[in-house]
């Protein structure tokens, strides 16, 4: 306690004074690491809000139940309950229904609707009535005499403004039916479910609403506590072999699967704030390590302890940390209000539905923000402070000062900077680790760290070639930069690698952003063809499960002369735990006016194939997560029907709900079952006519003689959509790239005044020998500029390789997709001058500096 | 910056260096009169905070007075641009620091070279003069060595070329033998005072030591910013 005192007090007096009397440097970096601090602790929480939002949801919905029936791609029986609940080892059993209904209301948004038995339901979930409002607690029981019943979450009642006893209009795939709301239920168990936007009907109701007569979605099950596998297999032989056994964890862990990928890789971005924060700190605590040599040795000659030292300024980078996570509590409040939506509409939009109700604070979710804040603020001040370690006691003796000597030659840190660079190949090729892309991480790190090693190499080779020619061309300040930045060792190079990492993100998320948008408008447009497509009412929230109402389609066959209608079917199922969609379509049609995006595979032997319905062919998603490739055979079992197909060919495919496997309707139909048609494209035969018009014109005419019993979507409209989210989504990924560009400028702005207080007595010698103002500040500009320029080449080449790494490994590893390289040099011409700019303009607090004290009290201070 | 017609070399009336520290004012030097006839060897004695530094500084162009008059080599310091404090930093002194003030990133022969450049020659036609200096300063070997591999009393003969590289007509040396030992201190002195015997330059010493007490033609005493009578 005593020695942990004295050391407080040391490093108040050393350290902390000595910050205050630079308050203005000081800020600067603690402002870095509060920003990178904030935006990697709020982009976690928000993707954590979300993903605890799905986690709750599905946990609510599943309740107590540890095992549950289900038919891949269809419905179970509901016949098979009284069959389960006959069983001896089953103490309960439920069956459930749910779909996305909606108030039939302009702009109502769909919410839950749950159809289930309240009396079977009872013992697996958890839902109550909230009595307080005067309602009975067993007016749940109504649900089962009154048809067309409801009980409402709270939050949907008090979002609709409706109270129990009123009535609502519901629409749904065929019908709009009046519904009556009986009660509300209490804030706890199942009603917490969407963030409480959910409603309860007995299933009788919920069948004769959506249509599914006899069938339910699953029947959860629980088992007695002694129930063996001997047990489970003899209840799988009560159930036809269609229906598969499985514990309740699949949905919910497939979904957390898509939310974790994301939240990986958002994490590492927002990461990238911190690791340029880290630069920062480096910058400062190395400059108060050199600048402070002289006083360090008198400390030493004081009596105090290499080790005090080395403390003292490990301490500084603790101290930086811990304020700039203090000083990012405020900013990530600010900051989360906006991620917070920005992430949770992404979720939705492409991986599962969540409603983020409340921000989950979890301590050990913030507990790792501190961590990693404080402990690369220590690794950046470890460096130094090993450095000022070394300082010896003697030197307090010694007038002249001429810096630390660099310890290392800049010819060694180049060589341990190759060996880095020469690993990512082989680290990239690796496989990911726990279904994460940790080894293309740990590459992106290498080419990070080796590239930033390289520079002392790069700068003292290029100033020293350049210096000659600078003297002839440019005039003595630019050879005087160049000498300095060649002599100036690690220090420059500091926040060379800074701009390097910041330049190579932006290059490589560039390049990223726009070959993925290339390859996706490509495929919008090739894949996703057609003049009109029409789907169920509410389909495309309901997954496809329900048919196109019969009538729609006998109506349609009058427009058969004017337009090729292709029906298709999409099931959503799963192959082991990755869930993937098997989509039936009219193969000819299809190939008649579009085609797929192929990968593998030769199309011209493929395209017949298909249409004859010889095999499936499967999107790369789904290659890469299953490791199924051409030539193997896919096994599915759909609704009643067990497939056994070969894979014929491999096609990009940029759907985000996992993989795709595409297969002849015709062909299914004939050879396993038939299927309803679950949505439709539309094709006008005449393809010369104004389209847009004739879309609207069908569009206009279907609705007037069919109502409104359909959604339709024009072709242009949802690519444009496609596109519209495909951007939406990247918003979030720019900002962060915005905030560590911002990062990486506060860097050169810090690093050059901290190289020019450093040499503010070399400085003003040069200004005593004849020196003017405008050649010593020509002489910054120059170092900037050499710094800025240098740091650009390297992070553009960096950016290169880094936009491989993130095209052909992390989004293989994270998503199971690649793209088709591009290069936006529009976007990378246009930017990088502008980057050089802001870096230049950076270089202006450190010309301001440069006379701040009287020369002549600067040379002859010690 | 007009030049005078005066014998002076150095000429100052009444010149006052105030400094101001935040809401309180520090004296540096007061109501200093002084007139140097040209070739003159002149040593400015005096404690540590008796304004030597002050003088110099205003002497060598690198500081304006607050008040009072100062000529230098027929250069009106009082109200002159910044180009022109250049100018007469680059031709007319030649500055020796107590702490040599090298650039650590230049060689020896870069760092005499230096004012040449900045001065707008080119490193041929700065070259031959430097290596003059260099045989003459003993430093011939040393030309391609950085100021961390020189000694002390080499550091200061290298801070005496660079000085002399522009053929100044004044030097000024702010306690050059400081920072050295008793034989390269007289060293030292020994060729500031060649300077002024065989190069007839005028050569202004501001020191608390006595080695070059029995060299100068003119004794200066400061105290506490005023001139003093030495014995």
């Amino acid at each position: 306690m005593k020695k942990f005192l004295f050391f407080s007090r040391l490093f108040i007096w050393f350290s902390l004074r000595d910050m205050r009397k630079h308050m203005g440097r000081a800020a600067t970096v603690l402002f870095g690491i509060a920003l990178g601090a904030a935006v990697f602790t709020s982009v976690r929480l928000s993707v954590n809000a979300s993903l605890d939002s799905f986690t709750k949801s599905m946990d609510l919905i599943a309740g107590r139940a540890d095992h549950v029936l289900t038919r891949p791609g269809g419905y179970v029986p509901e016949y098979l309950i009284a069959r389960l609940l006959d069983h001896p080892m089953i103490r309960n059993a439920s069956p459930v229904l749910t779909t996305y209904t909606r108030v039939s209301q302009d702009g109502s948004e769909p919410f839950l609707l749950i159809g289930f038995d309240p009396i079977l339901d009872r013992p697996l979930r958890n839902w109550r009535i909230n009595d307080k409002s005067g309602q009975s607690p067993v007016v749940w029981l109504d649900l089962l005499k009154e048809p067309f019943t409801l009980i409402l979450g709270e939050p949907l009642a008090r979002q609709l403004n409706r109270a129990p006893g009123d009535s609502l209009y519901l629409e749904h795939a065929h019908q709009k039916t009046r519904f009556k709301i009986l009660g509300m239920l209490e804030r706890s168990g199942l009603s917490l479910a969407e963030g409480g936007r959910i409603a309860l009907t007995d299933i009788a109701t919920f069948q004769e609403f959506t249509g599914l007569f006899g069938k339910v979605d699953r029947i959860d099950l629980q088992l007695k506590p002694l129930a063996t596998a001997r047990d489970r297999a003899d209840i799988q032989r009560l159930l036809p072999e269609s229906i598969q056994l499985n514990p309740p964890t699949a949905k919910r862990e497939s979904g957390q699967m898509m939310i974790r990928a994301y939240q990986l890789n958002l994490s590492i971005l927002s990461f990238a704030s911190l690791f340029v924060g880290m630069f920062l700190v480096y910058s400062l605590v190395a400059l108060n390590a050199a600048s402070r040599r002289h006083e360090l040795a008198i400390l030493r000659a004081t009596g105090a302890s290499a080790y005090h030292v080395f403390f003292i300024f490990l301490a500084e980078g603790a101290f930086l940390g811990i304020t700039g996570w203090l000083v990012a509590i405020p900013l990530g409040n600010f900051l989360i209000k906006y991620l917070l939506h920005g992430v949770s509409q992404t979720i939705s939009t492409l991986f599962v539905r969540v409603q983020v109700d409340t921000l989950s604070l979890s301590v050990s979710e913030i507990a790792f923000g501190f961590a990693v804040t404080v402990g690369i603020s220590i690794l950046a001040a470890y460096q130094p402070a090993r450095e000022a370690m070394q300082v010896a006691p003697k030197e307090a003796l010694e007038i002249s000062q001429l810096g630390m000597r660099p310890r290392k030659s800049p010819g060694q840190l180049a060589i341990w900077g190759l060996i880095c660079i020469l690993l990512v190949l082989p680290l990239s090729r690796l496989p990911a680790v726990l279904d994460m892309p940790l080894p293309g991480y740990l590459a992106i790190l290498l080419l990070f760290v080796g590239f930033s090693l390289l520079a002392p190499w790069a700068l003292q080779r290029i100033s020293h070639s350049s210096s000659a020619v600078l003297l002839k061309r440019a005039g003595i300040p630019a050879y005087l930069a160049s000498r300095y930045v060649r002599d100036s060792g690690t220090r420059t190079a500091v926040s060379v690698g800074a701009l390097i990492t910041a330049v190579a993100l932006f290059t490589a998320l560039v390049i990223m952003i726009y070959s993925f948008r290339q390859t996706v408008t490509y495929w919008t447009y090739e894949t996703i063809k057609g003049d009109l497509f029409l789907t169920s009412k509410m389909g495309e929230i309901n997954r496809f499960r329900y048919p196109i109402p019969q009538q729609v389609i006998d109506d349609l066959q009058d427009y058969r002369s004017e337009i090729d209608i292709l029906p298709n079917r999409r099931f959503f199922l799963n192959y082991g735990k990755f869930p993937y969609e098997f989509e039936l379509m009219d193969m000819q049609g299809f190939m008649q006016y579009a085609s797929f995006f192929w990968l593998k595979g030769n199309p011209k032997a493929i395209r017949p194939m298909l249409k004859r319905g010889e095999g499936v062919i499967v999107s790369e998603v789904f290659s890469n997560r299953t490791g199924l490739t051409v030539g193997d055979v896919f096994k599915a079992q759909i609704e009643e029907s067990y497939l056994e197909l070969p894979i014929i060919g491999i096609v990009r495919d940029y759907r985000t709900q996992g993989g795709v496997v595409f297969y002849s309707m015709p062909h299914f139909n004939a050879q396993y079952h038939q299927t309803y048609w679950g949505g439709l494209r539309f094709f006008f035969k005449d393809r010369s006519q104004d389209l847009d018009l004739a879309v609207a014109k069908l569009r206009n005419d279907i609705i007037d003689r069919m109502g409104d019993k359909v959604d339709m979507y024009s072709g242009k409209g949802l690519r444009g959509a496609v596109l519209k989210i495909f951007d939406e989504t990247f918003a979030v990924t720019t900002v962060l790239l915005l905030i560590a560009l911002v990062i990486a400028a506060l860097g050169i702005a810090t690093t050059l005044t901290v190289l020019v207080l450093e040499r503010s007595r070399q400085l003003n010698t040069l200004f005593a020998v004849g020196a003017s103002f405008r050649q010593i500040r020509s002489m910054i500009f120059w170092e900037a500029g050499f710094m800025v320029v240098i740091g650009e080449l390297a992070g553009v080449v960096c950016g290169f390789v880094l936009s491989c790494l993130l095209v052909f490994v992390i989004n293989r590893q994270s998503f199971g997709w690649t793209f088709l390289y591009g290069v936006n040099w529009g976007a990378l011409g246009a930017s990088i001058p502008l980057i050089i700019l802001t870096a230049l303009a950076a270089a202006l607090p450190a010309v301001k500096m440069v006379f701040r004290k009287p020369p002549a009290t600067l040379l002859r201070e010690r | 910056m007009k030049p005078e017609s005066s014998r002076s070399v150095i000429s100052a009336k009444g010149l006052t260096r105030v400094y101001k520290l935040g809401d309180s004012e520090v004296i540096g030097i007061s109501q200093v009169d002084l007139e140097i006839a040209a070739g003159e060897l002149v040593v400015l004695k005096g404690n540590s905070g008796s304004g030597k530094s002050t003088l110099l500084s205003l002497l060598a162009g690198l500081d304006r007075p607050t008040r009072g008059d100062l000529t230098v080599a027929n250069h009106d310091l009082n109200d002159t641009s910044d180009a022109d404090l250049t100018h007469f930093r680059r031709q007319v002194v030649g500055m020796i620091f107590q702490s040599f003030n090298l650039l650590p990133t230049l060689n020896v022969l870069e760092n005499i070279c230096l004012p040449a450049l900045l001065a707008g020659k080119s490193v041929a036609e700065s070259r031959p003069k430097a290596m003059a200096l260099l045989e003459w300063l003993g430093l011939d070997a040393r030309l391609n060595h950085l100021p961390a591999q020189l000694s002390g009393g080499e550091m200061q003969r290298t801070a005496i070329a660079r000085a002399l590289i522009n053929d100044p007509a004044i030097i000024l040396a702010d306690e050059p033998t400081g920072n050295l030992d008793s034989r390269n201190g007289q060293i030292v002195i020994d060729l500031l005072a060649e300077l002024n015997r065989k190069w007839d330059r005028t050569v202004f010493i501001a020191t608390h030591s006595t080695l070059a007490d029995d060299r100068a033609s003119v004794k200066i005493g400061l105290k506490d910013g005023m001139l003093t009578s030495l014995p």
